[in-house]
């Protein structure tokens, strides 16, 4: 601690105590410490003496704790890292150990308030609501930031670097840190989202783009119906792992997404689509084309196709197409036109029937684009052209437009601020609009143009700066409306405030209309960020599209002829669906105000036809996920049996009992285990042990417990990893492994015994322990909406939530409630804080 | 093929195809490095060799150490035979050095317990003890940003920073270290991690310009007079907001100052050194979905940076520390990290050197590449140039940060004696970059994280 923040510390200390105890201002600091530290020698030592000194004083001390190291007062209180351990492992009855006596109820409750009230100081009628850094927005903020502003999807995966993340999440303000390069992007980003959004001019020639999807198909032959099969993937949502593949070939600054029509090389066909022309005159087309083929081990592909495109019966062009990896083919036509429809045909006809096929080639049709008339006189409005110029007609006169020039920047940069522009900035920004459209050959939408490049290169808009009101006595300050509505909208859509928060923001009437707002968000379709991000990354779904498992040694035969998953399109399909049954599970704990232990324990899930096979429950046909009632005795039901939860934790060969039984104590139960030791005892030395057979995985990690520098966590991670057993890597069910059977049982550090998962899950969402889960998805929900970690003195609010929570029977809108309500979200501590933190949650 | 159709289009495989499979870059001659317009470097400054050609320096790291046993040459000096996973160095073995006994003892628990990926990975440039945080960042500024304050303005890139791992898991990264420590080598200050830039197109566009070849120098000075403008726009913005916030805020905010004085020293270095190179070869389109070819066009960017001048400071993260890819190209399942963790079963023991092998022979690809280049003063790039490669962690079944498996490539433009396998008998990785600095003529270093003086048998 610097000297600084010492004393800042020793200051909060005093007003502290003033506020909780009573002690005239006067009083030194020093005599604060003594008083909580006789508080601890009175009434909380004789507890800690009956049931931990054993093993954590008098020079005992078991895990690197000992209890009664302390010279001084100071020292005691001021070990806050020390007593949040305490707290977290007494509150959770990891201890003490469940073979030896436990403190009865009283007690336990007055070890963890002295620890809230006089180590970390809380005063729990104005709590300290922390401080988050100024926020820079973070991939999928800008993504869809710009969306709702420009109206335009901007491909962020492809263009800018992953976001470093902490805590789990990727919106940590404290690390998202602003390189020269990201600043750089940001600019180049900027420029190209204005050039594809903003009109550069007041009219332009009309045009339509006809998607190759559009065009009606037709193959000759036994094909399935309208498409052929390979082009399906075009048509299908994008996962996560065809974004990347999307993005790696993406040569396109902005994401469009171009669904294709797919031509096979081997299969003749036809695909025609008819467009209507406005006017008579002179038309101008476009025909964009790629041929596309993969490489293929069993040799080079020599096929050929032709392919011909008539217009109302007439050949335009004729072509002959061999391999290409990826070639892009262009094609340009002038025709004179009559008003009315005009009849577009592809023809495209196998040349070499009887070459042998290796690999997939096709042609794809990316776009047919038809503009005209070209006669000046015939020009309509570009596309946009009202969303960036409200106002008829741009006034002629230098004056009025600049006037007009300055409305519609000071419109557009208090949304784009998300907050009122002020009036230098936006005099500024006109001044700047009007060097552009002053030079020669420029226009007054370019000028416009480039002072919307500005504003969105501006810090202003690339992070969001909070503001707060005034505070009270004692009181950290509210953050203002407009803040207050950024936290919101970036909460729960990953996105700008709209115009509604906005505008009540201005009124100063959102406050007012808090709970109204909130679930008006949560209907909104943009709240599936929401889900996305949050379910995302606390369960690690994300993970799911590239997690690398190797399907052909975890899956035996007669699952790999279920599951399909040899074919990479059921594969990703699948994949695909693991995804969106954790999307959909959460949607409808949310959506439907479920108490949230069902996300442990419960007895439906979320499946299709294909989840359903691979989870061999019956009777679940089509694509559409849909709650499903399990059976009574199946495993499924909640996250911990999910398939995504159960991939994101195995290795690439086999399951990984130890990372499951670690991912269930970090995100689920919030008891997060240290990291290992740097000098493992390597499990080979105990595999040494057993000489008559093979050890299985269970074997070896009991040898390994037998260490005590590995027993203290393991005998935390493993029974709960082992209990999921008889889910291979893939999430699949087993009788055995290996022909060997599979042994769940297990019993939990706080002495619960249990046979099966099954038993488990009743066991972890039973009232004596599913505050462990409340408080653990408390702090990861709390966590992602104020963009920061927890730290000590955020118990005391995390504590109310979760008591809430057991009122409330655990309904998701009291947690919502709860961490909105809190003063974390609604205030800010002013300055900078004490400097010193212990981190709860790592 | 389309006897017709005139293509617009390009992709990795043409632009192979277009400058041969070896060399896949185009000839020097149609590439003058700037300085040959500024060829009247004298001799005695920085990063310039005795001849008056450009210094280069690279740094290139491979993730989760290298089988020891595996890795290390038998022999001493000049007469050493190359370990099994190093083999396929073999054809530049006359260029490389291999340094055994160089340590990063600042990557060691010490008080910090787990994270040794984390430690491993951003400590390998700073040679500091990293605050272990999962929010508030503290590591040193890296090496390669001490040199880019020296001398970056020399060229229109001050450094490069490249990376071939742009897939990120979710949840936490190592052990309460936060995620920014494992993905990043350079620290531009101890606060500030310099994020790599893994897509191949975005590279050569910030380079040479976006566009075709003929159109980019165009196309570069548009933007950078676009970008100009809106520069003077948004410094003000900046100010008039910093003005309204606390001390942590102005911190995060000096971040974007930075940025914004860093493109503007650029646009005026681009304006000093005159116009660009525009290599007579395709854009590369995006990310390469195989690793092989994403690692190769990386390498590909990095050589084309150092053939023509852009810069003469680049790092390059090929894998984090801790990566768990697996390697289906050469036949392994499982991922690079568990199999690591090896136990001392031989298969896996056996597999992890192929990964070593594997990293091996791309990295002498980039080497032989940069040998077959010629720069203004007849020699070599790979001559002009000092490259090392290695990583933080050196055991990566144990997490041991002593003895760490590197090799400094290159002839140092003379200064540098190749071709020898030298024991530095346990000293401070840091030590070597010292002795780097001694190379380019940076004198003002004295100590750089927790080094202990220079190597003298380099």
């Amino acid at each position: 601690m610097t000297e600084m923040s010492r004393a800042r510390w020793l200051q909060a200390t005093v007003t502290a105590a003033v506020m909780g105890v009573g002690i005239a201002p006067s009083v030194r600091a020093a005599a604060v410490d003594t008083q909580r530290a006789e508080h601890f020698r009175n009434d909380i030592k004789p507890i800690l003496t009956e049931y931990c000194f054993d093993c954590h004083a008098d020079g005992a001390k078991k895990g690197g704790v000992e209890l009664d190291k302390f010279k001084t007062d100071a020292e005691l209180l001021n070990d806050r890292e020390l007593w949040f351990n305490v707290l977290k492992y007494v509150r959770s009855d990891v201890m003490p150990p469940s073979k030896k006596p436990h403190p009865d109820v009283a007690q336990k409750k007055k070890i963890l308030e002295w620890i809230k009230s006089d180590v970390f100081l809380i005063d729990p009628a104005h709590p300290n609501p922390g401080r988050v850094t100024v926020h820079r927005l973070n991939r999928a903020e800008y993504r869809n930031t710009i969306r709702d502003l420009m109206g335009v999807e901007f491909d962020t995966d492809s263009e800018f670097p992953a976001d470093d993340t902490g805590f789990g999440f990727d919106n940590i303000s404290d690390v998202l840190t602003l390189s020269p390069m990201l600043l750089e992007k940001y600019l180049q980003a900027a420029e190209a989202i204005v050039a594809k959004s903003v009109p550069t001019t007041a009219y332009v020639m009309d045009e339509q783009s006809i998607l190759g999807s559009r065009f009606t198909a037709k193959v000759i032959e036994d094909m399935p119906a309208t498409m052929p099969a390979a082009s399906m993937p075009a048509t299908s949502p994008p996962t996560n792992a065809r974004r990347q593949q999307n993005n790696a070939n993406n040569n396109n600054r902005l994401r469009q997404k171009t669904p294709y029509l797919a031509l096979s090389y081997y299969k003749p066909a036809t695909a025609t689509y008819t467009v209507t022309a406005k006017k008579d005159g002179k038309y101008h087309l476009v025909v964009d084309l790629t041929a596309k083929g993969n490489f293929a081990s069993s040799g080079f592909d020599f096929n050929k196709a032709s392919l011909a495109l008539k217009l109302d019966g007439q050949e335009l062009f004729h072509n002959e197409y061999a391999w290409a990896e990826r070639r892009e083919y262009h094609e340009e036509f002038d025709v004179n036109w009559t008003a009315g429809r005009h009849t577009f045909q592809f023809d495209l006809t196998p040349l070499t029937p009887g070459v042998k096929q290796t690999t997939q080639l096709e042609m794809h049709v990316d776009d047919v684009i038809v503009r005209g008339p070209v006669d000046r006189s015939q020009w309509v409005r570009p596309a946009n052209y009202a969303r960036y110029f409200p106002e008829q007609n741009t006034p002629e006169d230098a004056a009025g437009r600049k006037a007009a020039a300055k409305k519609l920047l000071r419109d557009f940069a208090t949304r784009a601020f998300r907050r009122p522009a002020d009036e230098p900035s936006v005099s500024r920004l006109a001044d700047l609009a009007e060097t552009v459209w002053s030079a020669p050959g420029k226009t007054y939408e370019q000028g416009i143009g480039k002072a919307i490049t500005a504003i969105l290169s501006s810090p202003r808009f690339l992070y969001r700066e909070e503001q707060t009101l005034a505070s009270g006595a004692n009181q950290a300050p509210l953050v203002d409306e407009y803040s207050l509505a950024s936290r919101l909208s970036y909460f729960l859509w990953s996105s700008m405030p709209d115009d509604q928060l906005l505008k009540l923001a201005s009124k100063n009437e959102l406050r007012k209309n808090l709970h109204a707002q909130v679930k008006r968000m949560l209907a909104d379709p943009k709240a599936t960020a929401f889900t996305e991000n949050f379910t995302g990354q606390w369960l690690e779904a994300r993970d799911v599209a590239t997690v690398p498992i190797d399907v052909n040694r975890v899956a035996d035969s007669e699952q790999l002829r279920r599951t399909k998953l040899q074919n990479d399109n059921e594969k990703r399909l699948t994949r695909t669906a693991l995804q969106s049954e954790v999307r959909e599970y959460f949607k409808y704990v949310v959506e439907n105000d479920r108490d949230v232990i069902e996300f442990i324990d419960s007895d439906y899930t979320f499946l299709n036809e294909r989840l359903a096979t691979y989870y061999g429950v019956p009777d679940v046909t089509g694509e559409e996920l849909r709650k499903v009632q399990l059976p009574p005795d199946s495993p499924r039901g909640g996250i911990l049996t999910m398939g995504a939860t159960l991939m994101v934790t195995s290795n690439p060969t086999r399951t990984s009992p130890v990372k499951r039984g670690q991912f269930i104590l970090d995100n689920v139960l919030g008891i997060p285990s240290p990291p290992p030791p740097p000098d493992i005892p390597a499990l080979e030395e105990s595999r040494g042990k057993i000489k008559d057979h093979t050890p299985t995985l269970r074997e070896q990690l009991a040898l390994h417990r037998e260490a005590p520098v590995c027993a203290s966590c393991h005998n935390r991670m493993d029974p709960i990893g082992l209990s999921l057993e008889h889910f291979n890597a893939l999430g699949l069910w087993r009788d055995k492994e290996r022909g060997a059977d599979i042994d769940t049982s297990g019993v939990l550090i706080t002495g619960e015994k249990f046979k099966t998962i099954q038993d488990l899950k009743k066991i972890l969402a039973a009232n004596d322990r599913k505050d462990d889960f409340y408080r653990c998805f408390t702090e990861k929900l709390l966590t992602y909406a104020l963009g920061r970690g927890m730290d000590y003195q955020d118990v005391g609010t995390i504590d109310q939530i979760v008591s809430k929570l057991d009122s409330q029977h655990g309904h998701f809108s009291a947690l919502l409630a709860g961490v909105i309500d809190s003063p974390a979200f609604q205030r800010k501590q002013a300055g900078d804080g004490d400097g010193s933190s212990v981190t709860l949650v790592k | 093929m389309s006897n017709m159709g005139s293509s617009r289009g390009f992709s990795r495989r043409n632009f192979l195809r277009g400058v041969g499979v070896a060399m896949a870059l185009p000839a020097l001659e149609s590439l003058q490095p700037l300085t040959a317009a500024a060829a009247a470097t004298t001799a005695g400054q920085m990063a310039t060799t005795a001849t008056g050609a450009p210094l280069r320096t690279a740094f290139v790291y491979f993730p989760n150490g290298a089988i020891p046993g595996a890795w290390w040459p038998t022999g001493a000096g000049a007469d050493f035979v190359l370990g099994k996973t190093m083999a396929p160095l073999e054809t530049m073995r006359n260029n490389i050095q291999i340094l055994r006994g160089l340590d990063h003892r600042t990557a060691e628990a010490g008080p910090d317990g787990g994270g040794d990926h984390a430690r491993a990975n951003s400590c390998f440039l700073t040679g500091v003890r990293l605050k272990k945080s999962a929010s508030d960042l503290h590591a040193g500024v890296s090496f390669d940003q001490v040199l880019a304050k020296h001398y970056g303005d020399q060229t229109r890139f001050p450094s490069m920073e490249l990376s071939c791992d742009f897939v990120r898991k979710s949840g936490s990264c190592d052990s309460g270290y936060s995620c920014a420590y494992t993905y990043n080598l350079a620290w531009s200050t101890p606060t500030t991690p310099l994020t790599p830039e893994p897509n191949p197109r975005l590279v050569f566009e910030r380079m040479f310009g976006a566009g075709a070849h003929g159109e980019r120098t165009a196309n570069l000075l548009r933007r950078q007079e676009e970008q100009r403008s809106v520069l003077d726009f948004v410094m003000n913005d900046a100010k008039s907001m910093q003005r309204r916030l606390g001390a942590a805020d102005t911190r995060k905010l000096d971040q974007y100052f930075t940025g914004v004085r860093d493109i503007e020293t650029r646009i005026a270095n681009a304006e000093k050194l005159g116009t660009t190179a525009d290599p007579e070869m395709d854009t590369p389109s995006g990310i390469p979905a195989n690793y092989e070819q994403h690692v190769q066009i990386m390498y590909d960017m990095m050589a084309l940076a150092f053939q023509t001048d852009s810069t003469r400071i680049s790092t390059m993260l090929l894998a984090h520390d801790g990566s768990n890819r697996s390697f289906a190209d050469i036949g392994i399942a499982e991922g690079h990290h568990d199999l690591s963790h090896h136990r001392n079963r031989p298969e896996w023991i056996e597999k992890v050197a192929s990964i070593d092998l594997w990293y091996a022979k791309q990295f002498n690809k980039f080497l032989e590449k940069l040998d077959s280049m010629k720069d203004i003063d007849g020699n070599s790039v790979l001559h002009n140039s000092m490259i090392v490669y290695g990583g933080g962690n050196a055991d990566g079944n144990r997490h041991t940060h002593t003895n760490l498996p590197i090799i400094l490539a290159g002839g140092g433009g003379g200064s540098l004696k190749p071709g020898r396998y030298v024991d530095m008998k346990s000293k401070p990785a840091t030590n070597l970059f010292l002795t780097m600095a001694d190379r380019l003529n940076v004198s003002k270093i004295a100590r750089f994280g927790d080094s202990t003086g220079t190597l003298s048998q380099i």
